[in-house]
């Protein structure tokens, strides 16, 4: 392989690590945000704004 | 990061990034003439679906058509294209050169596929049938010319090494897909004007459907690939966008967003292409057996489940049409026709917009916690420099057509929509650049060093094991009891 070839190959990708404080927060704030906001669209959906068939 | 200084921060015409925002601006503005009575990109060429190859090229504009030779229209097209990269390569400081060299050979290997892809029997849905008088195709519409095209580079990028060196210039990826996302702005502000009254309930419903798709599918997707499948926050965060919400332009936001290396947007997004098309051949005929009397659900569960733009409207259009037939014999119902094409649209659209929206709270959180080392600190600047600029562009064509929109009375709209619709060509066209640039920088043998394998086979059991679940879950709960009006 030559200089330029070395030069131009990818770096590799960083080693693994197990999930972060902050991205286990993220998982569940997402989840439970979503579980929460299932309901209150659902109401809204069937109640405020219901679909004219 | 926080001790980045202006010196390295690349200006307004230094990166590929604002040179998509000027671009795709660019070609916006073209097609927004057309309300001043000028029409600057009737000229484009325009791809359909052909059995007769002497047709499958024409001029957007249907005033030229009979005109202007659909090759000269191509031809027309490509000098364009040519030009204004050329002024971007130039102020970024590349090689002019060897730019138009690769350039040139790169577009018209693509656009041969482009055509290809085109051919009926691949690419017609059962739709069309009766329009073109065939019994059968392989019904892959013509974003099968993007696959095409990614064989293509692949095979050149891996069997013909020479060839590929020479053509690096001009294999830009990123830049051609950032460049149709802006252009792309401009088409989903259309949609959204053109969904009024009635439709403007399922708006609400759609919105409602893709919220919960967002905060539910992203999570799932990215702990399992990072528990499971042990990936770096780099390789996950990209492949969650690009499983869970809306295929390629989701993964390339995200990877700029986190400021992945470039190469995992663009592997990611060769999976999402390659599984958009198996869901496109699969999911219809799903909609059709189990849905048949749940109309609005099977066109919202095409939205939700189906990856890229094109794919999900194509899957909208070929339920509307097997739903349609099915209850007519079935049910003895004759629904109109277009509203689960356009409960899959709306979807679609939603999920488009909220893209930079995502990408935005992830450029934060990864700014701001994931990638800071102890005792360092992020200012807003850094965010700044981080944020996908071509995010921008596409928000900026999206509330402009909106704001235009608006403002219009039904001429002047159409007018828009033949603007738009025309520098919409090049979004397409962009996309093939993309596809077939992706195949010339992905080596195999770095393929298989990445873990591609492992890619795949997250986004197999994502996929199948419950995104496509928890979309039809989401589409029954907001979208069940609805029906299209009955023609009488």
């Amino acid at each position: 392989m030559s200089e330029q070839e070395k030069l131009e190959r990818l770096p590799e990708e960083g080693e693994w690590f197990d999930l972060l404080p902050v991205e286990k927060k993220l998982i569940l704030g997402s989840l439970g945000l979503g579980v929460v906001l299932l309901f209150i669209l659902v109401w809204l959906s069937y109640t405020v704004v219901p679909v004219a068939k | 990061m926080s001790q980045q200084t202006n010196a390295n921060r690349p200006g307004l015409f230094k990166s590929e990034d604002w040179w998509a925002v000027w671009l795709g601006l660019f070609i916006f503005l073209l097609g927004l003439l057309r309300l001043a009575g000028v029409d600057l990109v009737g000229w484009v060429v325009k791809t359909s679906v052909w059995l007769d190859l002497s047709k499958a090229l024409s001029p957007v504009s249907g005033a030229l058509q009979g005109k202007l030779s659909g090759f000269a229209s191509l031809f027309l097209t490509y000098v364009f294209l040519t030009a204004i990269l050329s002024i971007g390569i130039a102020s970024m400081g590349g090689k002019v050169g060897r730019f138009i060299g690769g350039f040139t050979i790169i577009f018209w290997i693509t656009y041969i596929c482009w055509i290809i892809g085109h051919n009926a029997f691949i690419a017609a849905t059962p739709d069309q049938y009766a329009k073109l008088k065939i019994g059968w195709s392989l019904r892959l519409t013509g974003e099968s010319g993007f696959i095409i095209a990614l064989i293509v580079g692949l095979l050149i990028g891996n069997l013909w090494p020479g060839l590929t060196r020479y053509l690096q210039e001009a294999a830009r990826p990123e830049w051609y897909i950032k460049a149709a996302i802006v252009i792309l702005g401009a088409k989903v502000g259309l949609y959204a004007l053109q969904s009024t009254g009635l439709a403007a309930q399922i708006i609400f419903r759609g919105f409602c459907a893709i919220i919960e798709a967002y905060l539910i599918y992203w999570p799932i997707v990215y702990f399992v690939a990072r528990k499971y499948f042990r990936f770096t926050p780099e390789w996950a965060a990209p492949l969650a966008s690009g499983i869970s919400i809306c295929g390629v332009s989701a993964a390339i936001a995200t990877g700029g967003a986190i400021k992945a290396r470039p190469i995992v947007p663009i592997i990611v997004s060769s999976l999402v292409i390659i599984f958009a098309v198996v869901e496109l051949l699969i999911l219809p005929f799903a909609a059709q057996a189990w849905l048949y009397q749940e109309p609005m659900v099977a066109g919202a569960w095409m939205g939700l489940a189906v990856k890229t733009d094109g794919a999900a409207a194509a899957s909208g259009a070929i339920v509307d049409a097997l739903i349609r037939s099915k209850a007519a014999t079935v049910l003895g119902l004759k629904w109109q026709e277009g509203w689960m094409l356009m409960s899959a649209t709306t979807v679609k659209v939603f999920i488009d917009i909220f893209i930079a929206i995502w990408a935005f709270l992830l450029a934060v959180i990864w700014c701001w916690k994931i990638e800071c080392k102890p005792g360092e600190k992020v200012s807003a600047a850094d965010i700044w420099v981080r944020f996908p600029k071509f995010v921008l562009g596409y928000a900026a064509t999206f509330v402009l057509v909106l704001l235009i929109g608006a403002g219009l009375a039904d001429e002047g709209r159409k007018l828009l929509q033949a603007g738009i619709g025309g520098a919409d060509n090049f979004r397409g066209i962009f996309f093939a650049l993309t596809f077939f640039s992706i195949g010339l920088v992905s080596n195999f043998r770095t393929l298989k060093e990445e873990g591609m394998g492992r890619l795949a086979l997250v986004y197999l059991i994502c996929l199948f094991g419950f995104i496509i679940w928890i979309g039809l879950f989401i589409s029954w709960i907001f979208f069940h009891g609805i029906t299209p009006p009955q023609i009488s």
